[in-house]
């Protein structure tokens, strides 16, 4: 009988070490690259082959960085001097694929994402290493550049030739450069034979097959609180961005200027405090953030653009702390807690879930609207892809 | 009285030996997506890993000067920064794995651990 018992441990004891077995795990790396933090956390991968990779994509990083910085001497730099000069001009090859492709975005946009408005961005001092101070700038400077109306259909570009047909043209792809950097380096991971990563530069993502088991756990930070406001569980390949006016802004006499700037107004964008975006692209979504937050929170202003552009995923908290979201993310995402609630944040049951903030579900196609979805587990399936959806 | 060999007491010894690893399990293993241990980067780099469940108050020497990290009750966060905006004190505390905060003009941040996080990737 004792022969038995042992048998029976034995058992236990080959099927609980066979469960300790080494497993793929996580290869994670922070590069402080790009003028930001680049997180980088690839699945399934040999820690050397790992190393490789995300060392080739921290020189790429930097070379983005050098060569398409606003304010910094270097490519971008000397292309605005030439844009402004008015003569045609052989243009810069890291600079061309930028300007094409944010042409065409600012062009669906209706102007909302607009990377030539560099000289406003400079005038409010956002293009510093420095955060502003204020006080802002007059009125009468923001309307001597408004007036001449800058934007990307002012850069002429014909094969190698560039030339700028505005004296108010400055390129400045603050809101945009992140995103395609993002792309480039998801493509590099991919041509590499990757198919599990995420590439997080400075909290806007782009992510790629899955954590192994899981998809990607991917956490939304809280634009008014400390913590997370939302969590989305992501696979197969999208990217999540979020353009927020807690970001860069300075304050003077009891007012916060943010530092998105309205092409229509020349003034900081008003109403919304983050919008996110869900899209394959990351380019996409980065321009597509900027053009909503400016859009602004009113259903008929920011849906059309939301339409155009191609985003089917979309979250806008309000400065009062009002949510809206279209149906497409609506049964995706999880609202966590607030810190009233306590650490319970994933009770299934979520009753005592306390949802602080107003959600709005916006109903784009005349389909029925189900209430907000604030406790689902976290297993909810995911779509592959938010852009093989319908809003 | 004896059952497979063993004593009433040897009996009493293996279920109170597997009521504690269980009840170690329970409270050091079993992954609710808290993190356990927190790591304080400087310039990227590993600078210090601190153990969640005692008291650490932390300074850390980034080019603009001293970051202040404080752990209390599981969690951690800035308390002090010589950074111009602040984020990384505004971010607060953070205390599920994958949870981040960063104060990039000093180069200083601090991630959750944790087995399996909560979050693999912070949305801001």
């Amino acid at each position: 009988m004792i022969d038995a018992f042992f048998r029976l441990i034995l058992l236990f004891a080959v099927v609980f070490l066979t469960a300790c077995s080494p497993k793929p795990t996580v290869h994670h790396e922070q590069l402080l690259v790009f003028g930001t933090v680049v997180d980088i956390k690839l699945w399934g991968v040999e820690a050397p082959e790992a190393q490789r990779l995300i060392t080739q994509l921290a020189e790429d990083f930097e070379y983005m960085h050098r060569s398409w910085h606003a304010w910094h001497a270097g490519p971008l730099g000397r292309v605005n001097a030439l844009l402004l000069e008015g003569k045609t001009f052989t243009a810069v090859p890291s600079i061309m694929p930028l300007v094409e492709r944010s042409s065409e975005l600012s062009l669906l946009s209706g102007g909302l994402f607009n990377p030539a408005i560099g000289k406003l961005i400079a005038l409010w001092g956002f293009a510093s290493d420095k955060p502003p101070k204020g006080p802002p700038p007059s009125d009468v400077a923001i309307r001597a550049i408004l007036e001449q109306r800058p934007s990307m259909s002012d850069v002429y570009l014909e094969g190698l030739q560039m030339r700028g047909k505005n004296p108010a043209l400055k390129l400045d792809f603050g809101a945009f450069a992140k995103g395609y950097a993002v792309d480039r380096a998801i493509e590099f991971l991919q041509e590499a034979g990757i198919k599990n990563a995420v590439v997080n530069a400075g909290g806007d993502l782009r992510a790629i097959g899955r954590h192994g088991e899981r998809p990607w756990r991917i956490g939304i930070r809280h634009p008014r609180q400390a913590g997370i406001l939302a969590s989305v569980e992501v696979e197969g390949d999208e990217s999540v961005f979020t353009s927020g006016d807690y970001e860069r802004y300075f304050d003077w006499e009891g007012k916060r200027y943010d530092h998105i700037i309205d092409p229509r107004t020349g003034y900081p964008a008003k109403g919304l405090s983050s919008v996110t975006v869900f899209a394959q692209q990351a380019d996409l979504a980065d321009a597509a953030a900027t053009a909503l937050f400016v859009a602004g929170p009113k259903e008929e202003d920011w849906l059309p653009v939301a339409r155009a552009m191609g985003i089917t995923g979309v979250m806008l908290v309000d400065e009062e702390g009002g949510i809206q979201i279209t149906p497409s993310i609506q049964e995706r995402l999880y609202f966590e807690p607030g810190p009233e609630s306590g650490s319970e944040a994933t009770a299934p049951s979520g009753i005592r879930v306390s949802q602080p903030l107003m959600i709005k579900p916006v109903n784009v196609n005349p389909v029925n609207v189900k209430p907000p979805n604030v406790n689902p587990p976290m297993s909810t399936p995911v779509g592959k892809s938010a852009d093989s959806q319908t809003l | 009285m004896r059952r497979w060999g063993l004593t009433r007491g040897d009996s009493v010894v293996l279920l109170l030996a597997f009521i504690l690893v269980a009840g170690l399990y329970v409270k050091y293993w079993h992954s609710d997506g808290h993190g356990a241990e927190t790591l304080v980067l400087l310039d990227g780099k590993p600078w210090a890993r601190l153990n969640l469940f005692h008291d650490h108050d932390l300074v850390v020497p980034g080019p603009l000067g001293e970051s202040h990290i404080q752990v209390r009750d599981g969690q951690v966060r800035f308390t002090a920064s010589p950074c111009a905006n602040k984020l990384c004190v505004h971010t607060g505390w953070l205390k599920q794995g994958g949870e981040v905060a960063i104060c990039l003009p000093n180069r200083v941040s601090l991630q959750i651990l944790a087995s399996d996080p909560r979050f693999d990737a912070i949305n801001f």
